[in-house]
């Protein structure tokens, strides 16, 4: 066998897979019956095929398993990469939104000496209120006066100065 | 979650640990690869389709094991312990562990891609397709290689034998 039989070696390989029609199989036995190194070269494949079933899927040490089985243990998210995730972030989020509805349903119950700092504070801003009130109304009282009597006196002086020039014109 | 991948190592570890096992030909070096594929199959198991967990594995061993060699640079060493004992050939004990002995060397002392190809095809028994997908090859390719590494195999079992 040489290199232009590049289609037997294909073949033999078939023929070991079983994959090789019963056609192509009669064939090749046809063949390697004419061609004695066709014929060594499936009788080398068979023996390697043979050989290949003593290896087996090596088993695992028991050294490995274990630290296999300790990988979720082991491996856990960390807590700055878990902060990222979604229902993390959302509850992050949440936080400052609860302390401040905590804080505003939170009952006020003042304590007496903020009771009487309160009531002392009132007295004070409604005796200031009281004087500044009274101020103000004079004032109010003597503005309003005096522009009150402005504007009367002077809608009264418009009135008769415009009749005034209504009659001259007519009479014009 | 933690069960599922419980079950995958149950089932692929072995797999996993006879392809680093023949790729670095070292216990300590290929449990350590083989656990590396494991933290990564822990880390991406949301975005790992089910049916694709053992193609996917065997496929991050081996690129381990690669990357591994890589940094080493003597990817044709061996590792003589590898073997238990010396056998000159496989035809001198006819026991059929020194056979499987002899072969286990042999396979290890082929190039990449002929050496992962034995491994996964002939020794794990994954299917062409799976094979080739784990190499990121197509089928004819998958073929190809594997029938030049099989010859190569059979001629030095032709050569030890008497």
């Amino acid at each position: 066998m040489n290199e232009h039989d590049d289609k037997w070696e294909d073949q033999i390989n078939a023929l070991l897979d079983g994959e090789l029609s019963a056609d192509d199989a009669d064939l090749l036995k046809a063949q390697a019956s004419d061609d004695r190194v066709l014929a060594r070269a499936i009788v080398e494949a068979y023996q390697l095929h043979q050989a290949m079933d003593q290896v087996k899927v090596e088993r695992a040490p028991d050294s490995l398993t274990k630290r296999l089985n300790a990988i979720p243990r082991e491996h856990r998210s960390a807590p700055v990469f878990s902060l990222f995730q979604p229902r993390w972030a959302m509850a992050l989020a949440a936080v400052p939104l609860v302390v401040i509805a905590v804080s505003l349903m939170r009952p006020d119950t003042p304590s007496a000496s903020e009771i009487a700092q309160a009531r002392q504070d009132l007295a004070i801003a409604f005796a200031y209120l009281d004087k500044a009130g009274a101020i103000t109304g004079r004032e109010i009282e003597s503005t309003v006066g005096h522009t009150m009597a402005n504007a009367v006196t002077g809608s009264v002086n418009k009135v008769i100065q415009s009749e005034n020039l209504t009659s001259k014109e007519k009479e014009a | 979650m933690s069960r599922k991948y419980r079950q995958w190592v149950k089932e692929y570890q072995d797999q996993a640990w006879t392809v680093a096992r023949y790729i670095l030909k070292d216990a300590q070096e290929a449990e350590d690869a083989t656990q590396e594929a494991f933290v990564k199959l822990w880390n991406h198991q949301d975005s790992i389709d089910p049916d694709r967990v053992k193609p996917w594995l065997m496929k991050v061993t081996r690129n381990g094991c690669l990357d591994r060699l890589r940094r080493r640079r003597d990817n044709v060493e061996f590792d003589e312990s590898y073997m238990a004992g010396e056998v000159s050939g496989p035809m001198q004990g006819a026991a059929a562990s020194e056979t499987a002995a002899w072969l286990k060397r042999a396979i290890s002392g082929l190039k990449e891609p002929y050496r992962s190809l034995v491994v996964l095809r002939d020794v794990n028994q994954h299917s062409y397709e799976e094979v080739a997908g784990m190499l990121e090859l197509n089928l004819a390719q998958v073929k190809t290689y594997l029938h030049r590494a099989r010859k190569q195999l059979r001629e030095q079992l032709a050569e030890v034998r008497p």
